[in-house]
């Protein structure tokens, strides 16, 4: 099937929210995601010559959001380098393990979230959790969890040395994001 | 035997790739004699699987009522219609 484009004064009517939600629930700064919609309808414009009609143009058009974001991140990365040292090295101090390695939070159960209902309140429980994470744990989590990349180009994007330190750091956001939907998700 | 702490990264660090035999070993063995991270590893696997659908369909984790301000839907119209008559 060959899609069609529609004329670029339409876009922002049929797509603006659309890609003003996608950019927003990754970069989760207003002004930051509004300003990536409007590079991405102006590279679209540009580009709207090589539109192959391969994809619809809601994906097109999200294909190209998708690496103003990365740009963005990978930009941003360069910034508080130390936020890493210091998660890496808060190993000793945990809130979560003990110093013998055991779990010393309540590992209560959390009753997974099925109608789509109760998955848009989880959803939004979960963007709450996420923005309480130090600001490079959370680009961190939803470059794993939202975007198609690879470990090794989110260490590239994101200035992580080594994979290792990108496993150890994502396995702590996830202690955390768990712990954090543990006691703000209550499933009515 | 590994700790709930080595256990748990063993947890997160298989939603993203494939654990060598050893670490699969130890993980398994662990699991098996531990409640706490065998949920553990589970939800946090149930939260993988759904984002992965958030992330297949190309959506957001934000409710549909979550919009462009008309400020800011004003100013993107503004900027296209500038670079659409620039390149006339």
């Amino acid at each position: 099937m060959i899609h069609k484009l529609s004329t670029p004064d339409q876009w922002l009517h049929l797509y603006g929210d659309i890609l003003y939600r996608y950019s927003l629930s990754r970069v989760r700064d207003q002004n930051i995601a509004e300003d990536l919609v409007q590079e991405t309808f102006l590279a679209a414009l540009k580009a709207k010559e090589n539109y192959a009609g391969q994809s619809s143009e809601q994906t097109w058009l999200i294909g190209i959001l998708k690496h103003k974001i990365i740009d963005y991140f990978r930009k941003t990365s360069r910034e508080n380098t130390q936020e890493y040292e210091e998660i890496l090295t808060a190993n000793d101090q945990d809130d979560y393990f003990n110093p013998q390695g055991s779990w010393q939070i309540d590992l209560s159960s959390w009753s997974k979230p099925d109608k789509s209902i109760e998955q848009e309140q989880f959803l939004t429980t979960l963007q709450d959790c996420i923005s309480r994470l130090p600001p490079k744990m959370a680009q961190l989590f939803i470059l794993r969890e939202l975007e198609d990349i690879t470990s090794e180009e989110i260490c590239e994007v994101m200035a992580i040395s080594t994979l290792n330190n990108f496993w150890v750091m994502l396995s702590r956001v996830r202690v955390q994001l768990r712990h954090c939907l543990d006691i703000n998700w209550v499933n009515q | 035997m590994l700790t709930c702490k080595e256990a748990s990264y063993l947890a997160s660090k298989k939603l993203d790739k494939n654990l060598s035999f050893r670490e699969n070993l130890d993980f398994k063995l662990h699991t098996l004699m531990c409640c706490f991270c065998r949920r553990y590893a589970s939800e946090i696997s149930s939260l993988h699987t759904l984002l992965q659908k958030v992330r297949a369909s190309n959506s957001s984790t934000l409710p549909k009522s979550v919009k462009l301000s008309q400020k800011s839907r004003h100013k993107i119209k503004q900027a296209i219609d500038e670079a659409v008559s620039a390149s006339d």
